[in-house]
């Protein structure tokens, strides 16, 4: 990997950091229905660098996010890590299995549904293990993640078709940090 | 290989989800059964069995603090809860389901009586 690759994916990750940060400032209806903005930081970098870099920077923004907000290891933190890397890992399997078949709408919409999905699995696991609990939840989550879905998916399509813009605009090669 | 442009298979997906996202509270509501036994439990651990139909308040001690919970004409609901957020006293009355305090680990589910339930094998 290039240097200039490796400032852009440490670049990318403080995105995705402040994103994060700044969601909680946002009021939601439940503490833990987040908007989930970091994920178009992560679909953008999947879109241009692939799986390992998206995978680098969700993880440097979950464990340095919940340090900043001092959730690291507590409930909300395995829920988000558990979330984070299935969206991740989920996006690019949609990616890789089905080529040229999705925009970024439907990657991102994907990547909610298993986000919400894997949560709800791991809080069933690790701390509620009543399937009452878990199927009160299920709908509201289903819902968020077709909002949030559909919000993020067009954001980063609309991101990367600027960025790609800037790329040809600039021929040399690439966005400048 | 994602497309930069929004796809046909984008458009169904997102048909599907809206459609789920309408559906799912219809669905779920089906799947939960009817109660009239309340069980509060408190860290895992089952600490009451209550009938629904039988007025009642109580306290009862969490991981962080006291929580409140009010049985009155067949429906539950959390009263006063030590946490931040407030989450499970927002939820309100509850008829069947559940409401759950993850801060103070306390899990209240209506269910129908364990008495009636017959068990699916007995051994030894």
């Amino acid at each position: 990997m290039l240097s200039a690759d490796k400032n852009r994916i440490a670049l990318l990750a403080s995105y995705a950091l402040a994103l994060h940060g700044l969601e909680t400032l946002i009021p939601a209806p439940l503490p833990w229905m987040r908007p989930g903005f970091s994920n178009i930081i992560t679909l953008i970098t999947l879109f241009f660098y692939g799986i390992k870099p998206a995978l680098t920077v969700t993880l440097i923004r979950i464990l340095l996010g919940s340090l900043f907000l001092g959730t690291f290891l507590g409930p909300g933190f395995f829920l988000s890590l558990s979330g984070g890397l299935a969206g991740t890992v989920s996006m690019w399997m949609a990616a890789a299995l089905f080529p040229r078949l999705f925009s970024p709408l439907g990657i991102s919409l994907i990547g909610a549904y298993f986000h919400n999905m894997a949560q709800l699995f791991i809080a069933y696991f690790l701390f509620v293990r009543r399937i009452e609990a878990i199927l009160v939840v299920l709908p509201f989550l289903v819902v968020a993640g077709t909002l949030t879905g559909a919000c993020n998916g067009y954001a980063a399509k609309y991101l990367i078709q600027g960025i790609q813009a800037a790329q040809q605009g600039k021929r040399a090669g690439g966005l400048e940090g | 290989m994602i497309r930069p442009n929004i796809t046909r298979a984008d458009k169904v997906l997102l048909s599907i989800c809206i459609f789920l996202s309408f559906s799912s509270f219809a669905l779920v509501k089906g799947m939960i059964p009817a109660g009239s036994e309340v069980r509060i439990e408190v860290d895992g651990r089952l600490k009451y069995t209550l009938p629904l139909n039988t007025d009642r308040t109580l306290e009862i001690s969490g991981i962080i603090g006291k929580t409140t919970i009010e049985i009155k004409g067949g429906k539950v609901r959390i009263k006063e809860a030590p946490c931040t957020n407030k989450l499970c006293i927002h939820q309100g009355w509850v008829e069947n389901g559940a409401v759950v305090c993850l801060p103070n680990k306390v899990i209240i589910t209506v269910t129908r009586p364990s008495g009636n339930k017959v068990p699916d094998a007995v051994s030894g």
